[in-house]
Parts: C-alpha cells; sequence; structure tokens
C-alpha cells in the first residue's frame, strides 16, 4: 500500500495579538499592538496509507484543527512539506478538491432554508458528478443513514442528529477517497453517536477511503480507529496502534479488590497507592512490575473475596500523558 | 458553468423564504423615489427649469433611478461575505472545486433578476398613480450603451463592496463599519438621489475622477439623452477601465487576505 497523504515537519504559527484588559488596554492595542507566534502546530510528520482509518486526538488548541485544515488546503503553512494524493492542498487544485471532503462537526454547509436534497443537488454540479453516479450514491447513503422521509424537509427544522446525518451525505456525494472527519459527533445523543461511528466504520471498508477522524469522545477513537496520533501543544506524543499507548505509557496496573471482612484503609496502604476506597471495594495502583507480587501479599494478609488486575483505562492513560505526571 | 446555473436558482428560490425582508426591501427603495419626487415637484412648482433640467426630464431621472438602484445595489453578498470570512463559514467554499467570488457574484445577479422584476411592477403603479409628464430624449444608440453602462455599474459596485467586506480578513470584528460608509458615500455621490450635474461645477469634476458617478449617474444620463451617445461611449471605456481597476484590487485583496484567514470559529 502507497501513502495518500506525506506530511513532514509542518509547522503552522499564528500571530496572535495580544491585548491589556480594560478599557485603557483596548485604547492601546488601537495604536501599538504586541503580537506573539501562537505555535499551533510545531514540527509533526506522519504518513498515512490509503484506506487506512486514523484518530488525532489532544486537548484542545492542541493542534489537530489546524493540521486537518492544512491537509484540506485552507490554511498555509509556516514551514514544511505536505502531499495529499501527490498534490499541494494549499494549491486548492480542483482535480484534489474533487478528491476529499472536510466535515467539521460545528460548521455546515447546507442551505439553512432549504431542503437538504437541494444542497445535495448544488454539490452534485459542483463536483461535476454525473447523473448515473449520483443517483447510486444519494441512493445508498440515504439508506445506510435512514433518511429518505425528511430529504425534504427545510435544513432548518431537522434536529441536530438529522442534519449531521445530512451534512455527511453533502459531503460524500462525489465519493471522496479521503475523509478527514473534525469532531463528527459533537453534540450528539449517545443512540445518534454510536449510528455515526457504525456508519464512519462501514463506509471506510465499503469503499476503502481513508479517513482521519478528531475527537473528543474516547469511544469514537476506541471504536473506530486501529492507529491513532496524540498531539499536544503542536507536537505529536504517540503515534502508533491503540495498545501499544498501554504498553509505552501505563506504568501501573490497577488492582480491584472486594473484600468479604472489615479492612483498615490506612492498612492497604504498603500495597500500592488507594484510588477509590468503598467498603467493600478498594481500588489500588500498583507498578507494573511488582503487580502479581502486590496481588499474593492482598491475598495473604487480608480477607479477599475477590480479586481483579486491570490494565488502566485509556482515557486515564490519556489524561495523564496530557498532563506530563507520571501514571501513579 | 453548469453549477453557477444551479446555484442561480437555488439563490433565487431561497430570497423567496426571506419574503418581509425582500418586502421592506422594496420599500424602502420606493419610499425613497417617492421622497424624491415630491422633492423635485415642490422644487419645479416655483420653476420651469432648475439646474438645467426641466420637470420632465428630472421625472425621468427619478423613476430611472428605481429600476437601475434595483440592478445595481441589490447584492445578498454585501451581507454575507464578511460574516463568513470572520466565522469561517469561508472554508465550505474554499475545500470545493468553485470559485467563492463567481459563486456570490451568481448570486447577488439571481437577486438583481427578482429585484428588477419588482422594480418594473413598481414604477408602472407609481406610473400610473402619480402621471407625471416624463422626457426620454434617446436613441437607440443611447439605449444600447446605456445597458451596457448598468451592466458594468454592477460589476463596479460589486467589486467596490467587496474591497470593503474583505477587510474581515484583517479585522474580523469589524466587518460593517467600511461598508456602512461605502452605503452612505454610495446613496449621495452615486446619483441616487439627485443627478449629480446639479452639483457645483467643481464638485462634479472631482467627482469624475471617483467610481461613484458610474454606478448610478452616467448610466441613467446617458439613457435619459442628457449626454450624446458619443459622449456615453467615451463613458463607457472609462468604466471599463474603473471595471479593470476594481478586478485587479478585488484579486490582490482576495490573494493576500487567504493568506493570513485562519479559518477560525470552531
Amino acid at each position: 500500500m502507497s501513502s495518500v497523504i506525506a506530511v513532514n515537519k509542518l509547522k503552522k504559527y499564528y500571530k496572535v495579538h495580544q491585548k491589556e484588559p480594560g478599557l485603557t488596554g483596548s485604547i492601546k492595542s488601537l495604536f501599538s499592538r504586541k503580537y506573539y507566534d501562537a505555535k499551533a502546530v510545531d514540527g509533526v510528520s506522519f504518513d498515512i496509507d490509503e484506506g487506512e482509518l486514523v484518530g488525532f486526538i489532544g486537548p484542545n488548541g492542541a493542534g489537530k484543527t489546524t493540521t486537518l485544515k492544512v491537509l484540506s488546503g485552507l490554511l498555509y503553512p509556516t514551514f514544511g512539506h505536505v502531499s495529499v494524493l501527490g498534490y499541494t492542498p494549499w494549491e486548492r487544485k480542483p482535480e484534489f478538491q474533487k478528491q476529499f471532503s472536510l466535515v467539521m462537526g460545528q460548521k455546515n454547509q447546507l442551505w439553512w432554508d432549504l431542503p437538504a436534497i437541494e444542497s445535495f443537488i448544488l454539490n452534485k454540479e459542483i463536483y461535476e458528478v454525473p447523473d448515473a453516479q449520483y443517483k447510486k450514491t444519494l441512493d445508498e447513503l440515504v439508506e445506510l443513514l435512514e433518511v429518505a422521509d425528511i430529504l425534504k424537509v427545510q435544513v432548518r427544522k431537522l434536529s441536530l442528529g438529522q442534519r449531521m446525518k445530512m451534512e455527511l451525505i453533502a459531503a460524500l456525494i462525489h465519493s471522496p477517497r479521503i475523509l478527514f472527519l473534525d469532531e463528527p459527533t459533537i453534540g450528539l445523543d449517545v443512540v445518534m453517536q454510536k449510528k455515526m461511528r457504525d456508519f464512519i466504520k462501514e463506509y471506510n471498508r465499503r469503499y476503502t477511503a481513508t479517513v482521519i477522524l478528531t475527537s473528543h469522545y474516547m469511544d469514537d477513537v476506541k471504536e473506530l480507529c486501529k492507529r491513532i496520533i496524540i498531539i499536544d501543544k503542536g507536537k505529536i506524543l504517540f503515534d502508533g496502534a491503540l495498545d501499544e499507548i498501554i504498553k509505552k505509557f501505563a506504568t501501573h496496573k490497577l488492582l480491584t479488590v472486594v473484600f468479604g471482612k472489615k479492612v483498615e484503609e490506612s492498612d492497604l496502604a504498603a500495597i500500592g497507592q488507594i484510588k477509590e476506597f468503598e467498603f467493600p471495594k478498594a481500588v489500588i495502583s500498583v507498578k507494573r512490575s511488582t503487580a502479581s507480587l502486590a496481588a499474593a501479599e492482598l491475598l495473604q494478609n487480608f480477607p479477599v473475596a475477590d480479586l481483579n488486575i486491570e490494565e488502566p483505562q485509556i482515557e486515564d492513560i490519556i489524561r495523564e500523558v496530557f498532563t506530563g505526571r507520571d501514571l501513579a | 458553468m453548469k453549477k453557477y446555473l444551479t446555484v442561480f436558482g437555488l439563490s433565487f428560490q431561497n430570497e423567496f423564504t426571506y419574503r418581509l425582508n425582500f418586502i421592506l426591501w422594496r420599500f424602502r427603495n420606493v419610499l425613497r423615489v417617492l421622497m424624491t419626487f415630491f422633492l423635485w415637484n415642490s422644487i419645479f412648482s416655483q420653476n420651469r427649469i432648475a439646474f438645467g433640467y426641466s420637470r420632465e426630464q428630472m421625472m425621468a431621472y427619478v423613476f430611472l433611478v428605481l429600476v437601475i438602484t434595483a440592478f445595481v445595489s441589490s447584492a445578498p453578498s454585501n451581507d454575507n461575505i464578511g460574516g463568513e470570512i470572520a466565522n469561517g463559514d469561508l472554508s465550505n467554499y474554499l475545500t470545493k472545486p468553485i470559485s467563492y467570488m463567481k459563486y456570490w457574484l451568481t448570486r447577488d445577479w439571481s437577486s438583481k433578476l427578482l429585484n428588477l422584476l419588482f422594480a418594473f411592477g413598481e414604477i408602472s403603479l407609481l406610473y400610473f398613480w402619480l402621471r407625471p409628464q416624463l422626457i426620454i430624449n434617446s436613441s437607440p444608440g443611447s439605449v444600447v450603451i446605456g445597458v451596457l453602462l448598468c451592466v458594468s455599474a454592477a460589476l463596479i459596485y460589486f467589486l467596490v463592496t467587496k474591497l470593503a467586506v474583505m477587510v474581515a480578513f484583517w479585522i474580523p470584528e469589524n466587518t460593517w463599519g467600511l461598508m456602512f460608509s461605502f452605503l452612505v458615500l454610495f446613496e449621495v455621490l452615486s446619483g441616487a438621489i439627485f443627478p449629480l450635474d446639479v452639483l457645483p461645477t467643481l464638485g462634479s469634476k472631482l467627482l469624475q475622477f471617483t467610481p461613484f458617478p458610474y454606478m448610478i449617474y452616467y448610466p441613467i444620463a446617458v439613457m435619459v439623452g442628457k449626454l450624446s451617445p458619443a459622449q456615453g461611449l467615451r463613458i463607457l471605456l472609462q468604466s471599463l477601465v474603473w471595471l479593470g481597476v476594481g478586478i485587479w484590487l478585488v484579486n490582490k485583496m482576495w490573494k493576500s487576505g487567504l493568506k493570513t484567514y485562519s479559518a477560525t470559529g470552531r
């Protein structure tokens, strides 16, 4: 498989103007403005192969969206080399634009006052999709997303979930080979989130489309992406398979114990760090290397009814990575 | 070009969803004609000739203003582009194989068609109500040149207003200020309220070096025969020069705007 996206040492700095608080600050900023460089993306490199489904995760302002914007040609980079399908995105060549789509969960492209079907027809013309292909694609998407009955309803009358489905159809009507999804499930209820995920997975499988997805919801990433890229402060902290995160960053394991008889919390402190204690249940964090030893000690010295050794939750690991603290 | 035809059709449909808005906008235009009509009417109740115009010539001017402004200054792009740049909706267009400026130009022309249809209806009603005496002193040649001037006027108006709204690339929090100033200047200096040759000679001479008279005054002056076809042809050429300058400036500003665009708002 060949790589369809190649990013090399990408940097994007913004000039940001700083304003002192208050009215005097406002007046001062009329005459002299202090600028500083905000490093939204600071030397990022990665390659993505055709058909991959990659998750970008990171806290707010980490540089995920900025990276997507550079990849889709909205922003000119400050430094670095980017190639998507062999094109330089910010040249905005029509042949390139016909092969990808960018969906932002918080932006809509549909005409607000008209039924969604009108926007689909417009996109068909903009992307110059032949009639037969348009009909086939639309039928498939409408069936997959179950929206046949609301195609002719004014967009403003649709619920958020319904609208998001329509946004997806509008973005996919030209059968893009690459899909950039920025927070596609934001604001949706859990049922809709699940449906959206199933759809993205199915789309990726059926058309071997390459998908890059950013999300705040770990569930999106866990369920969809084999590979994830963790970004923070404009730099890549991790790029690899989901389960490797655990190997790489999890220094501890969690022992969940249920006691048969009363136990003092203070007695447990010798075993490891107590994360939770609510009789009869306790969760204790111990170093990976000593996990089995600690378990043995618990079984020997305490009235244990049940014992579980677990990996920490992936969310917790990632949170710890971001806050830069050791997992304890 | 089929994509722009589709945009044209959709935009036309879309205008109908804002019925009240549209009706109020038309009402404003009719009101302006009525105001200027009664103003000139009272001036001409004292004089046979004022500012070199006879009553009939002036009435013809006032009535044509209604049609020409409907055509030249109907431009939904003015209300939308600044906001779309400032809040990042521009991104929706930039990732697609479509030209943003042509997209909005198409939507403007769709709106112009609708407004023009209404303006013809309004002018017929006003004509039967007010029964003004009009003199339109023009040859077929001046009508043709006048129409060409109108098309050029609409394009110059588009370009000048785009220069004003594109300021949003650099000052996103102030998308309306410049536009508003322009609209005020436009009302007075383009000839939408009075023909510009009623101004003192120096004033109307100076105005010739701005794009304003090319947007309303000259097209009407040629059409009603105030200026000869030969003069009209010369003005058409000058108008095309302004058009060229406008296209050049808008392109330059657009390109450098995109360099600073940060696709914000998410």
